[in-house]
């Protein structure tokens, strides 16, 4: 894959502008804070795809909150053949033994790294875990999982921007956009 | 109607896969730690009116922690008709089951999101093919109905007998010659479910 040098020009449509992205990260921040008002709040973001969304939701969040982030290993992302067992890239820093964790994600799509991520931190005994997306794509499903707080509900589309890369690109857009055709089908 | 499926391998049977998607797909759900099987149950779903099955449906895969049943195909979107009828059909005989159908282009967008998309094409319709469709005596084998018995007849003049249902010997021997993907050891036990 060759780097774009004009990221906007490889994105045929703006889905979620910065606009309605901002706006609803702070009903997002304002309800979560409204529901967690007074518990022990830690949000573990899932790095990299929820990083945006992350720094945007805590500062939305008017309760204390601590943050701690994770990463796995997505399948495909080696060049071997059999990519093996999902890995922890990236553990805990700390405990959330007893805490109301919220876990925020930038896209469900398949919910099959949701799904892994729930049950190893199920291991690790919170008082609560429940689920924040800045995007649902639920045509994709394979894992019905419950989603507590949903930023939007979007068409079964490839998206990039505002964290969601395609080929580790296109993450800093402001926006949620849909990819023109050509650009993954060259890239493959 | 129709009475409980029955298991169609025994659990020491490792899968062959008939699609290099399913494969594909079956390492998917084993590097997230799904557990899958791999056409465990067969769904009659068209009798004659002798209560014979002329068509059963075996889903590619149930997902046992979700209750789920997925059925893959990678063949053009005008192509999956057929299929679709199928689906149709279980739903209206087992409405029960929680099946979900990954079209090509579900396929597709799995393989994009996983920077994988020139494999999604390498994997896609005929030339993923590796082992025929399933015949109508590798289908039904080991069905019998809630006592022991075949079920009932049910009335389905809309429903057209599957071709793949009705092969006459001769193409049936014929598909069976055709080659098998030699089956990937999906699990430690050889027993066909993943992690």
């Amino acid at each position: 894959m060759t780097t774009p040098t004009d990221l906007h020009a490889d994105v045929a449509e703006v889905l979620v502008s910065e606009e309605a992205i901002q706006a609803r990260v702070r009903e997002l921040g304002q309800r979560i804070s409204d529901d967690y008002r007074g518990r022990n709040l830690t949000l573990v973001s899932v790095l990299k795809g929820s990083l945006p969304f992350m720094a945007d939701l805590m500062r939305a969040i008017d309760v204390p909150v601590r943050i701690d982030l994770m990463e796995v290993s997505s399948y495909g992302g080696t060049t071997t053949e059999s990519s093996g067992l999902v890995r922890i890239l990236k553990d805990l820093s700390a405990s959330i033994a007893g805490e109301d964790v919220l876990l925020v994600e930038d896209i469900i799509d398949t919910g099959l790294t949701l799904n892994y991520l729930i049950r190893y931190l199920r291991g690790k005994n919170p008082a609560s875990l429940r689920i924040c997306t800045l995007l649902d794509k639920p045509a994709r499903r394979l894992v019905e999982i419950p989603v507590d707080y949903t930023g939007f509900t979007i068409e079964d589309r490839f998206v990039v921007g505002y964290g969601l890369d395609f080929g580790e690109l296109y993450r800093n857009l402001r926006f949620v956009g849909v990819l023109r055709p050509e650009v993954y089908s060259s890239g493959g | 109607m129709g009475g409980p499926p029955e298991l169609r391998n025994p659990d020491t049977e490792p899968p062959a896969f008939a699609h290099a998607s399913e494969a594909e797909l079956s390492r998917i759900l084993d590097f997230y730690a799904v557990r899958w099987e791999y056409e465990p149950h067969v769904f009659p779903i068209l009798w004659n009116t002798e209560g014979e099955v002329l068509e059963s449906f075996a889903p590619d895969f149930y997902l046992p922690d979700m209750d789920l049943y997925v059925e893959l195909t990678t063949l053009r979107q005008k192509l999956v008709r057929k299929k679709n009828r199928k689906l149709r059909r279980l739903r209206e005989l087992y409405p029960d089951v929680r099946i979900k159908l990954f079209y090509a282009r579900d396929f597709r967008a799995l393989m994009l999101k996983y920077g994988r998309l020139a494999l999604a094409e390498e994997l896609s319709g005929t030339p993923g093919q590796v082992t025929p469709e399933r015949s109508y005596e590798e289908l039904v084998a080991g069905w019998a109905g809630p006592s022991g018995e075949a079920p009932g007849p049910v009335a389905a003049a809309d429903a057209p007998a599957d071709p793949s249902g009705t092969a006459s010997a001769a193409t049936r021997r014929r598909r069976r010659r055709r080659t098998r993907l030699a089956p990937r050891p999906v699990a430690p036990d050889g027993a066909g479910t993943g992690r």
